[in-house]
């Protein structure tokens, strides 16, 4: 998830993941009685249905992967991708059922733990890479960090409702697919006192793009977050959460980007582009050695020369040093 | 005879989203600012909003007033010149 719709008054695209409701309490109730020698090979059972039944899923994955490894990807390979995702929303799900996993910060990220604990509050930047999307969910409970979380609400959300219902006390979230209240959301978010945190691969609903090389093209990324931050005067950081040992989560961060008031705002976009890159080149190392992490089974994000359809900026007057 | 507060927000629209090649007496007062016209997207939408409410001491609270304030110059006037403190409005 990314950012910010384009107009107040869009309508909202159709939920996804429209799956069954009793899905993810039926994979409790095995995961609670199945021991895992049981439980994990039926769970490869189920991915390799989902394989089946999921055509655009399974073609996003062949081009990311083909992409990723530069030749066709074997069947396996698609099917490792699938079970990695499968793999990283069973630890939400346990997590969702107390079972939260260990955090263990990155060599050279231990900045993050110092930032979060000052009591100063930021937007936090993330992919739909590997654990990541449990770090928003953890910085409350580990923290005590209060977090807004920009999210798409989807069809089928009984893992972020539980999420969100067992650290409610440190979680709210921002439904993306409600643009008519997104920005006030936002503005009240940011009032009242919390860090907000949002995903920054996506470029559905995002109102301000840039290009990025990433994964040998120039591609869009949304860059909203760094709009965002500049209005609020707020840091940004941007976080990864990659499985380390059984039961772990490490946490990669970005050094703290800071709007910098002495500077002109094109300055500080420069700058925050720059921020932003160095990120995405940690990203792309990390990809490149697990490839299966990159949970987007969607279009990869197009080359710069490429407007997405639903994130071209209509005509209108050119706007200096933003 | 201008209006000093429809010439204010002229110019704050054009300051505040460091609109290029666009003067504030080239902006119409009945000039739609969002979707057509200017044509801002919800981030300059937002950015505007935070700016009025620290010039103007005012608040906008939710999407319709936003809607409905920003839809012209002239009713953003009509919205500023409602819910300021007096002393604050231009003269």
């Amino acid at each position: 998830m990314s950012a910010v719709a384009e107009s107040p008054s869009a309508p909202p695209p159709a939920a996804r993941n429209p799956g069954p409701s009793w899905g993810y309490r039926f994979i409790r109730l095995l995961d609670r009685v199945l021991p895992e020698f049981l439980f994990r090979p039926l769970r490869a059972a189920g991915t390799w249905v989902s394989l089946a039944l999921m055509p655009a899923q399974r073609r996003h994955s062949r081009a990311y992967l083909h992409t990723i490894f530069g030749r066709e990807p074997r069947l396996i390979e698609v099917f490792r991708h699938f079970f990695a995702f499968e793999e990283a929303l069973m630890v939400k799900l346990r997590a969702a059922n107390g079972r939260i996993p260990r955090t263990v910060l990155a060599p050279g990220s231990e900045h993050f733990k110092t930032f979060v604990n000052s009591g100063r509050h930021a937007f936090l930047g993330t992919f739909h890479v590997g654990h990541s999307d449990l770090l928003g969910f953890l910085l409350g409970p580990v923290e005590n960090h209060r977090v807004f979380m920009v999210r798409q609400r989807v069809g089928n959300s009984h893992d972020t409702d539980r999420l969100g219902s067992l650290f409610g006390q440190w979680i709210r979230f921002i439904w993306v697919n409600e643009p008519e209240n997104l920005l006030f959301a936002l503005k009240d978010a940011v009032a009242s006192g919390g860090s907000v945190a949002m995903k920054c691969d996506r470029l559905e609903f995002s109102a301000k793009t840039e290009a990025f090389e990433f994964l040998g093209a120039r591609r869009l990324f949304p860059f909203t977050i760094y709009h965002l931050a500049q209005i609020f005067d707020l840091p940004v950081l941007l976080t990864l959460g990659v499985p380390g040992a059984p039961g772990e989560t490490l946490i990669y961060s970005s050094p703290r980007w800071e709007p910098d008031r002495s500077v002109s705002r094109a300055e500080n976009l420069r700058r925050a582009h720059a921020h932003f890159q160095d990120f995405l080149r940690e990203l792309e190392a990390h990809l490149r050695r697990n490839p299966y992490l990159w949970f987007n089974f969607l279009e990869l994000n197009p080359p710069a020369n490429v407007a997405p359809a639903d994130a071209a900026p209509p005509p209108r007057p050119q706007q200096s040093g933003r | 005879m201008t209006d000093p507060l429809v010439d204010r927000l002229k110019s704050l629209i054009v300051e505040a989203l460091k609109l290029e090649g666009v003067t504030p007496q080239e902006i119409a007062d009945d000039e739609p600012l969002i979707g057509a016209g200017l044509n801002l997207d919800s981030i300059d939408a937002l950015e505007l909003v935070v700016r009025l409410e620290k010039e103007f001491g005012i608040k906008i609270s939710n999407s319709e007033e936003s809607r409905s304030a920003l839809a012209s110059i002239q009713s953003l006037a009509a919205f500023v010149r409602e819910r300021a403190d007096p002393a604050r409005l231009p003269s």
